[in-house]
């Protein structure tokens, strides 16, 4: 089987569907919408495949359509949320009445819209390095960057959050 | 130190690039919170399986092959379908039995145990004698109605009996096509599971045999299910 080729279609679905899916759900913390991207990802892909270089990685190539598909749909639903004032799912996944409990799952939910707020390209590379576990030069090859302009967006990501996170911190503090 | 480049090291060591402890950070540990686990393993095996649904209907066919390597008539290679048994063919090289594979189809052809062992297991029931029919279903799509026809003829006539060509030819309806019932059951793609063995000349020689070792193979397998003595 193994003869120099790339790699069939078929591998690329088996091993590469699972982790292109969590990291939809990352971008996207939305179980349909995830689901959907996850199938126009790798359609997508089928129909290039016949037209993907033989040296090229097809993990990094996938990651590409993946960020892509998952810009469209975030555009998408924000032009819905607009319309009906829809509720985001995490809001809705959370059911717990003790006190701590909700002030902990207030923060969270804070946290993740201040995560969705970030620039497309800041959100992906720090979801990419840090969550899906891929090296800057990765991240650089699916957010179309260099590996410094890569490692830069990870790093705006994380001081932007946490200017942001410090700002709510104070904005709740006694007194 | 500068505060700026203490915060730098802390996120350094948060994020791998660096071998730093990191002092506890509310906003990163909030951060893993709420990605580190990622989504519900349900969803993802939902998400997949309806993942290969669309594929498919886009029309991305995958077949599965492996080998069954020591079996009395040599090793064995056999590759399905979703529809069904595809292939069975023996021979000596994977790379033989691929590049006859790829003429048939354009599918991905991917190697697994997995899915070809309730073929494997079948077959291995066979050649103990312990097994006398096969339950499987034939991917025969690709072929002409004619050759399905005689191959699902052929399909009927039982262990431990033969028939012949004409047979076959009066059988489908067609009884002066003997000649091209040999021929169709000579490019029989699931020999053994289709018993093209039992099916033989009309002055009951042993004609034409597929298989590796020809007619050695016929007459091993007939012998085998006692239809023969000899």
């Amino acid at each position: 089987m193994d003869n120099g080729s790339a790699p069939t279609f078929e591998s690329l679905v088996e091993r590469h569907s699972m982790e292109i899916y969590s990291y939809l759900w990352r971008m996207l913390r939305h179980t349909a919408d995830a689901e959907d991207c996850l199938q126009e990802t790798f359609l997508r892909a089928f129909r290039a495949y016949p037209r993907l270089r033989v040296d090229s990685n097809p993990r990094a190539w996938l990651y590409k359509i993946a960020t892509n598909t998952a810009k469209t749909s975030l555009a998408r639903r924000s032009r819905r949320e607009a319309s009906t004032g829809d509720l985001q799912e995490w809001g809705a996944e959370q059911h717990d009445d003790s006190a701590e409990v909700g002030e902990r799952s207030q923060l969270l939910a804070t946290l993740m819209s201040l995560v969705q707020a970030l620039p497309h390209k800041q959100r992906a590379a720090l979801l990419l390095r840090k969550y899906q576990g891929l090296r800057y030069a990765e991240v650089a090859e699916i957010i179309h960057s260099t590996e410094e302009a890569a490692r830069a967006n990870v790093y705006q990501a994380l001081k932007r959050l946490r200017a942001e996170w410090r700002r709510q911190e104070e904005r709740y503090a006694p007194g | 130190m500068h505060r700026d480049e203490m915060q730098e090291t802390d996120l350094a060591g948060w994020l791998g690039d660096t071998g730093e402890r990191l002092m506890p950070d509310p906003m990163l540990a909030a951060l893993d919170d709420l990605y580190a686990i990622g989504p519900d393993p349900i969803a993802t095996r939902r998400a997949q399986e309806k993942l290969r649904e669309t594929l498919r209907e886009a029309g991305h066919e995958v077949v599965y092959y492996d080998c069954l390597g020591d079996t009395p008539v040599g090793p064995l290679y056999v590759a399905v379908t979703e529809r069904g048994l595809l292939a069975v063919q023996m021979e000596a090289e994977e790379q033989g039995f691929l590049a006859r594979l790829r003429r048939r189809t354009r599918a991905d052809l991917v190697r697994s145990r997995a899915r070809t062992a309730p073929v494997f297991r079948q077959l291995e029931g066979y050649f103990a004698g312990q097994r006398r029919a096969f339950r499987l279903e034939a991917d025969l799509e690709a072929l002409s109605g004619f050759q399905r026809r005689v191959l699902e003829t052929a399909q009927q006539v039982r262990y431990g009996q033969i028939t012949t060509y004409g047979e076959i030819a009066k059988r489908i309806g067609r009884p002066r096509a003997a000649r091209a019932v040999g021929q169709a059951l000579a490019r029989n793609p699931l020999p053994i599971v289709i018993p093209c063995h039992r099916v033989l000349a009309a002055d009951g020689s042993l004609t034409g045999y597929s298989g590796a070792q020809g007619l050695q193979t016929k007459a091993f397998l007939l012998r085998m299910e006692g239809a023969i003595m000899y």
